[in-house]
């Protein structure tokens, strides 16, 4: 048990260090941001001088090495365009994203469920099929464009929400939110949308494949036979079997609503961790960039992590220790 | 928002003349940093100058006039300025503006870490005289030096000193970085990096206000297709850019006014002179053509300025035909006339150069910099591709642009220049004069265009204050430019801004906001 922990503790670790490799290597092709912070005025002095400041004339390999060693005390160093530490940036931009992430998984679950349900017991039923048809639009536009969509619609069309922004946030200790304001959450709502989509249409899909697949099922049958209520075989019986492959489907897209608020956030100028990302590679902001990249990626392996130690739990054959047979 | 709008003119109505108003505007970028002597970027220098105020500040026309400094006369025959202080200034905390603080910030902005040093360098000191008197010593005579310090905001020394931002710190920021402390009209009352800063009137601003703001926010707006739709549904009252497909659109919707005129910014193609042999495409490794004045000057005729303006630009630019645009102080009225489109003429240069086959050879060009940038390349591509020269077109974003232009990686590259002194001999002094980085000339002449002529006048113009003969000179650089095709002008960009019907601004060439020229009915 104990090697089987250690041994994937020290996997994802291995994957952190090699995604810090390769984002420091890719940000020597991002560009220079020594331009970016000096003005059109600025001497070849002024440059060597900023460069050897920031420790941009060592080699990647070096500046990777310093980032780790500083990272590891909780210093991911000085935002080259805000001048302030990139942490105390980080945490002020986190609770937009994660509350944005929330409610639209919330939206995507909740909606994507509900919707796989209808569709899969009126299979035939003309509502059912417009829905499909209409579902595909969540899987085949981009974000982008399904967000401007939506601004012109209920923003500049309709003038009901906000086309951009948070709206007024109430602070609570270092959180901030823009759930207990009125603004805030009519802000909310077309972000959230744009960004759960894409999940709410492939939950609503896989929900009702699952559904369709275990309607066949003989249990159902006896159920139904049984003379139990539609309702109860429907959502007590069948819906509970069709969850457990949404459960995994769905923990896993966690990560991705995060990592992909990006560009959600870009349209509607969401003030997340996503735009500052976007923000960060413009400028050529190194602490910036490499820090999200590092937050998002521990988040991946933590997620990943943790559904690997369940199916461990869960799971006795894993408990072998690989030396039975599988 | 409705209620509380009409709510707030009713009341204006009934108590006073003049009306109170909130105002929201949105720009691309962020200020990046609240220091006046920290960045010296358009975005950063245009948003603090509702802040802070220099010695002098520029009016409508962009003419100098006085702000801090009531007047300012040359010392003797040129070596210095003396500016005489106003009476009666305070900073926002209150605290009196005195002669102490003109030294300070001179101390401060032309420190080694300050990015405003170069406004400085033809400085040699700073005298206080007495609390209302400055003398400005400069090493050599300076007419322009004036002009040049428009954006040179005063910081009190008391408030920097005591927190602790005696010095801007750029790399990790300091007390200055987010909060101000200016004479200006506004003040910053809330500043969130990235989201919104807020400004409200300094009740105690010395000059009279003539807008009607009560309260102003900025926000920025990245994406432009938002921005417009903020716009739009009115969430915001002003947008800085619009994007230029958009403008006729806004144009025909309720409710918007596009603002248009042109920027102070000079579109060019610039070459390798000192290369030998060309760089990139399938002739790489030959002798570089571009060492030859007359295939530059086929370059300059085989473009057709007016076709890119039309279709790229929308017609919104005018063409230029030399560094500085019309607006600017020194323009060379005598040299107005640019090239005109004539690709017959360019190949026969060509053919006389030696190149009646053509060549090929590479154009770097940014995406992400000037208005359309990469469009204005893929059609200058075309158009060269016509009289035989083939350009293979390398387009990247500005963060890369401009460390492989210092690589002298291009045989041809777009630039844009805005003089920040609004005068012909700034780019004289960074585009023209044969790269010097020991005297910090040429340090954006990518190309090492050298003309013996152009570095001996230089000096000249820089300290004649005959305002003739300076004049006559720069007309004389101005003619040799031309005559040699050092960069082959375009066109000057436009400025494009949208705005709600009920406001009523004014648009300055350097694209900087002024709020206190605001007036929302």
């Amino acid at each position: 048990m104990l090697t089987y922990v250690l041994k994937r503790v020290l996997q994802s670790a291995l994957v952190l260090l090699v995604v810090g490799l390769v984002a420091f290597s890719m940000f020597q092709f991002v560009g220079d941001p020594i331009d970016n912070m000096l003005g059109q005025e600025r001497t070849d002095a002024d440059i060597a001088r900023l460069r050897t400041e920031l420790g941009l004339d060592q080699p990647f390999p070096v500046q990777y090495y310093k980032f780790l060693e500083n990272a590891v005390q909780g210093d991911f160093g000085v935002s080259y365009r805000q001048g302030r530490p990139v942490a105390e940036i980080l945490v002020e931009r986190a609770p937009a994203t994660l509350e944005l992430a929330a409610v639209s998984g919330f939206l995507a679950i909740s909606i994507g469920i509900g919707l796989g349900v209808f569709t899969a017991i009126r299979k035939d039923g003309f509502l059912a099929n417009a829905i499909m048809s209409i579902s595909l639009i969540g899987v085949s536009l981009p974000t982008f464009l399904i967000g401007i969509l939506l601004i012109y619609l209920f923003s500049v069309e309709l003038g009901w929400l906000p086309a951009f922004g948070r709206g007024d946030v109430v602070h609570i200790g270092w959180w901030s939110t823009g759930l207990l304001t009125a603004t805030g959450l009519k802000a909310i709502i077309l972000p959230a949308i744009t960004l759960g989509l894409y999940q709410m249409t492939l939950i609503m899909r896989l929900v009702r494949s699952e559904m369709l697949e275990v309607l066949r099922q003989d249990y159902v049958r006896f159920a139904r036979a049984r003379g139990l209520k539609d309702r109860t075989v429907n959502f007590r019986h069948a819906l509970k079997n069709t969850l457990v492959p949404v459960i995994t489907v769905t923990g896993l897209q966690l990560g991705s609503i995060i990592a992909f608020a990006i560009i959600t956030e870009t349209v509607f100028q969401w003030p997340g961790v996503g735009l500052l990302f976007i923000n960060a590679v413009q400028f050529v902001d190194i602490p910036v960039m490499a820090a999200y990249l590092m937050l998002i990626s521990v988040m991946f392996v933590g997620i990943n992590l943790i559904v690997d130690l369940l199916y461990f739990a869960i799971d006795p054959r894993l408990r072998t220790d690989g030396k039975g047979a599988h | 928002m409705r209620h509380m709008l009409s709510a707030a003119v009713l009341a204006a109505v009934c108590a006073a003349p003049v009306a109170a108003e909130e105002f929201k505007w949105a720009g691309t970028t962020d200020p990046q940093t609240m220091d006046p002597h920290a960045v010296n970027s358009a975005p950063v220098l245009g948003f603090l100058n509702n802040v802070y105020e220099g010695l002098v500040r520029r009016g409508k026309d962009m003419s100098i006039e006085p702000a801090l400094a009531t007047s300012w006369e040359p010392i003797g025959d040129g070596e210095g300025w003396r500016f005489h202080l106003r009476e009666g200034v305070t900073f926002h905390d209150g605290s009196t503006f005195d002669a102490e603080d003109v030294l300070f910030s001179y101390e401060r902005a032309s420190n080694e870490v300050s990015d405003t040093r170069s406004w400085f360098a033809p400085v040699s000191e700073v005298k206080v005289v007495d609390s209302k008197t400055v003398d400005i010593m400069t090493s050599a005579p300076n007419p322009i030096f004036p002009d040049s310090i428009a954006n040179w905001m005063i910081v009190d020394k008391g408030w920097a000193e005591a927190n602790n931002a005696a010095l801007p710190d750029k790399e990790n920021g300091n007390y200055a970085t987010l909060n101000a402390n200016g004479t200006g009209a506004f003040m910053v009352t809330e500043r969130e990096p990235d989201l919104r800063t807020q400004l409200k009137p300094f009740d105690g601003w010395w000059d009279e206000a003539t807008h009607n703001i009560t309260v102003a926010e900025f926000t920025p707006i990245q994406n432009s297709a938002t921005a417009v739709a903020a716009l739009l549904s009115g969430e915001v009252d002003m947008i800085n850019p619009v994007p230029i497909q958009d403008a006729e659109r806004l144009q025909g919707q309720d409710g918007v006014q596009v603002i248009q005129g042109i920027e102070a910014r000079v579109i060019m193609l610039g070459f390798a002179q000192e290369a030998d042999v060309l760089k990139y495409g399938a002739d790489a490794g030959k002798p570089n053509p571009f060492q030859d004045a007359r295939v530059r000057e086929a370059v300059s005729k085989a473009v057709n300025v007016d076709a890119i303006l039309k279709t790229i630009m929308r017609g919104n630019a005018e063409p230029a035909s030399q560094l500085v645009s019309p607006a600017m102080r020194g323009y060379s009225a005598a040299n107005m006339d640019r090239p005109t489109y004539d690709p017959e003429g360019a190949k026969a240069l060509l053919a006389e150069a030696g190149y009646a086959d053509g060549f090929a050879f590479g154009l770097k060009c940014p995406n992400n910099r000037y208005l359309n940038d990469e469009a204005v390349c893929q059609a200058v591509t075309a158009m060269l591709a016509k009289v035989g020269i083939n350009a293979e077109l390398d387009a990247m974003p500005v963060s890369n642009y401009w460390p492989e232009l210092r690589a002298d990686n291009f045989d041809m590259y777009l630039l844009g220049w805005s003089p920040g002194t609004f005068d012909a001999e700034h780019p004289i002094r960074f585009l023209a004069h044969t790269p010097n980085s020991e005297k910090k000339l040429g340090s954006w002449n990518f190309g090492g265009y050298s003309n013996a002529k152009i570095d001996e006048m230089l000096p000249m113009i820089q300290s004649e204050i005959d305002d003739g003969k300076r004049q006559m000179m720069l007309d004389e650089s101005a003619a040799i430019l031309q005559a040699e095709t050092a960069y082959v002008p375009m066109y000057v960009q436009p400025l494009v801004w949208g705005a709600r019907d009920n406001v009523s601004l004014t648009q300055r060439p350097d694209n900087f906001f002024i709020l206190r020229w605001v007036n929302v009915q």
